[in-house]
């Protein structure tokens, strides 16, 4: 019964702490509510279409002009004009008018006349890779189709009805994108980010409380009256606290923000829920492990915002973890988001179960368990020292 | 001009940066640590070797032949031999595989017989990098395979199989990266990347350099020794990290385009300009901040907020003009926009440098920016209230 009590006495007290802070209720509500929203604002667009090109034609013969306009078609690319030579074109990329230019040789109508190949080339510029692509997609996509209205043409050109040789297309090629079956950007990047947002939140607010907990009284506000209790029961205390506040932000985060923003939703939510609680809890006493070296609230700004940028990379969903080796390897194993963005990716956006993601789920529970006892040493031989130091009872 | 009060100030923040060990966090520890993280971690360049799976439902030499042109790609790497549909979907949704190769059955007899099988590949584009590489190489491989089988018809038919790629893709379009051949993905993504850390690092520590001043209650005796002057305040607390960060970007820059050797097709000289800029126009809007909110916590959640933003708004990955207009605009307030406009110019593309010319006058817009702010920041430093 003890315990109990004091496990409640501090839960109350946290909220109570927590509301009657700006700052950490900042990282608590604005950071998941408002971030995801400009965030996933900026990638919407989903898609990069009409990239600016221009064309530098030394053929200007009927089978150019048709490349040109099948590649215009294209929803990436976007023919804006032609140039006199190559000189030209370069002109219009260096003033930042292109991304890409298009040269046909001399010749290139001839070729396709005489059953040649007849080659082309796109240069394109190498900044962002979107704009690569789109031109790679297109280009793809125009030398399949004006191949394959060519064939029969060509074959009746080498044998007498030889177009019926291969009636239709012999032998057609699909392609099925799955989990983000757009192909779109927001839906590949956002699903991750939504989940970093979810730890990093849960650690910068934590790690102010513990800033505050370790300054004066009289400059902060914060009242460090949980040190009587055991330290265990202040952590579990705390946690709960943290836990229920995250309730609302981690349904919003994983649900509201997918649905608001068409992301993939194959998953269930239930086991979704699920999946990241540990990962919460993880986070929770990770961030109770930091507060051994927050020295004062605003430290945390510091020392813990550029580690989104870090975590993002190790979390395998730009370079993909098959990748990542070494010490970065097992740096990325011990982030508590790793697993949730592995897991909440796999299953929110390719329709895993549970199960499926099993490995996750017990990197999860093993990672907050490893925090759980850091954190109490930590708390009982590096925060509770320094919070009776800086306020002498 | 009585330079005293500025030597005596600077002497103070200089010796506070070298004593407190957030200084050594903030401007030493995490700016480098997130340069190695970044060129290292990715130094392959690219995620070769794509875990993938192959559905074989046929089984006959032909099927055989296509996945071992599969396995004999550089890009893929065929790690599961799946016996259906569902068990390779499977294998996809637990993460083993980012895509698979289906060969359908009777694929070859239909195929001899001009019943058009298809050939289906399905790629995981919840991971865009991987998956657009195993898209690639899925996509060869069909293709190449579909040529064979055209040149086999065709030669039954007695055409010269000599000509048959021709016949296939009468037109061959070829894509090739400027600056970037092989697509290396380290060098599209820390070139802008460590900058942004920088910048984001800047802002912060020049935030709180100042701010704390007036938490810990030293911002008036400060003031007072620097003559009561901010401008010498603002000199003496910013300026020995302004020698620090110049030190370090020097550094990054070496790093990169030296030791890591990421194209450098320009002058070092402007390179070398376009990172100073880049450190002191972030000072300067770090400075900016504070002083219209001289407020530490609210300041440096500010540089925090724009600081991670920058990272997307800045349109490293995402072209700015696909965002939306309302939002692409903001990237215009932030000093790594100018910084990776000038890069693609000069490291990357190495072009004259007229062609950038704009985008240097916009460094100066913002180290003159905090100008008009610095009185309310003054009245902040001597009323010297802290407010958690």
């Amino acid at each position: 019964m003890k315990y109990w009590r004091q496990f409640i006495e501090v839960y109350v007290r946290e909220f109570k702490l927590v509301f009657s802070d700006q700052g950490i209720l900042l990282f608590l509500l604005f950071l998941p509510l408002g971030y995801p929203v400009i965030y996933s604002l900026i990638y919407n667009p989903e898609l990069v279409r009409e990239v600016r090109m221009v064309v530098v034609d030394h053929d200007r013969s009927q089978k150019s002009r048709e490349l040109v306009r099948n590649l215009d078609a294209c929803q990436e690319i976007n023919v804006i004009g032609y140039a006199a030579d190559m000189g030209e074109g370069k002109e219009a990329m260096h003033s930042h008018e292109c991304f890409g230019i298009l040269e046909i040789p001399e010749g290139f109508g001839r070729k396709i006349g005489r059953g040649e190949q007849a080659p082309a080339v796109i240069y394109s510029d190498m900044s962002l890779l979107l704009r690569y692509r789109g031109f790679l997609v297109a280009s793809t996509n125009v030398m399949t189709e004006m191949g394959a209205e060519m064939l029969d043409e060509n074959l009746n050109r080498v044998v007498p009805m030889g177009g019926s040789l291969m009636p239709g297309d012999i032998m057609p090629i699909n392609n099925v994108s799955m989990g983000n079956i757009s192909n779109g950007f927001d839906s590949f990047v956002m699903p991750g980010i939504v989940v970093l947002i979810l730890q990093q939140s849960i650690i910068l607010a934590i790690g102010m409380a513990g800033g505050a907990k370790r300054e004066r009284r009289r400059l902060t506000g914060y009242n460090a009256v949980n040190m009587e209790p055991s330290v265990l029961m202040t952590m579990l205390g705390q946690a709960g606290c943290y836990l229920t506040l995250m309730i609302l932000p981690s349904i919003w985060l994983l649900h509201y923000i997918p649905l608001i923003f068409s992301f993939p939703m194959a998953g269930n939510m239930l086991e979704i829920f699920c999946f990241i609680l540990p990962m919460v809890l993880a986070s929770i006493m990770l961030g109770f492990c930091i507060q051994g070296f927050v020295t004062e609230r605003e430290n945390i700004f510091i020392i813990w915002v550029v580690t989104s940028v870090i975590f993002l990379f190790l979390s395998g969903l730009t370079w993909p973890q098959y990748a990542i080796h070494g010490f970065w390897r097992f740096l990325s194993d011990m982030v508590p988001a790793t697993w949730g963005v592995q897991g909440f990716i796999k299953m929110n956006s390719n329709g895993a179960s549970l199960t499926q993601v099993s490995d996750a789920y017990y990197w999860e529970w093993g990672l907050a368990a490893i925090y759980t006892l850091l954190a109490w040493g930590i708390q009982k031989w590096v925060v509770r020292p320094a919070e009776r130091l800086a306020n002498p009872a | 001009m009585n330079s005293h009060g500025f030597r005596e100030g600077f002497r103070r923040s200089a010796l506070q940066i070298l004593r407190r060990p957030i200084y050594w966090v903030g401007i030493l520890l995490l700016p480098l640590f997130c340069t190695l993280l970044l060129t290292t971690e990715m130094e392959d360049g690219l995620p070769i070797k794509v875990p993938a799976g192959l559905i074989d439902n046929d089984g006959t030499s032909l099927s055989r032949e296509v996945s071992q042109s599969l396995g004999s790609m550089e890009m893929v790497d065929i790690t599961e031999d799946c016996s259906d549909f569902t068990e390779a979907r499977h294998k996809m949704q637990e993460g083993k595989i980012f895509g698979y190769f289906l060969i359908p059955e009777n694929f070859e007899s239909d195929l001899l017989a001009g019943r058009g099988p298809a050939i289906t590949f399905y790629t995981n584009m919840t991971y865009f990098v991987p998956g657009s590489l195993l898209f690639k190489a899925f996509k060869t491989t069909a293709v190449y395979t579909k040529a064979g089988v055209v040149s086999m018809v065709a030669a039954d038919a007695g055409v010269d199989t000599a000509n048959a790629s021709a016949m296939m893709m009468p037109v061959n379009i070829q894509v090739r990266g400027l600056g970037n051949p092989g697509l290396n993905y380290a060098i599209y993504l820390c070139n802008s990347f460590v900058p942004a850390v920088f910048q984001l690092m800047i802002f912060l520590m020049t935030c709180f350099s100042i701010g704390e001043t007036i938490k810990h209650g030293f911002s008036r005796r400060l003031l007072e020794i620097c003559d009561g002057s901010v401008l010498k305040f603002i000199g003496a607390r910013l300026l020995p990290q302004t020698l620090i960060w110049i030190l370090l970007i020097v550094f990054m820059e070496s790093w990169l385009y030296g030791w890591m050797g990421y194209p450098m097709h320009g002058s070092w000289l402007w390179m070398t300009l376009n990172n100073i800029l880049l450190v002191l126009s972030s000072q300067a809007f770090g400075l900016f901040i504070v002083s219209i909110f001289p407020n530490l916590r609210l300041s440096l959640s500010l540089c925090a907020l724009t600081g991670i933003l920058s990272f997307s708004i800045a349109a490293f990955s995402f072209p700015y003009e696909s965002m939306y207009g309302g939002i692409a605009v903001f990237s215009w307030i932030l000093p790594i926009r100018y910084n990776f406009l000038i890069y693609i110019d000069q490291a990357l593309n190495g072009i004259d440098i007229y062609y950038s010319r704009w985008w240097f006058v916009a460094y100066f817009i913002f180290i003159l920016a905090p100008l008009p702010f610095l009185g309310r920041l003054r009245k902040a430093l001597r009323q010297q209230v802290y407010v958690p």
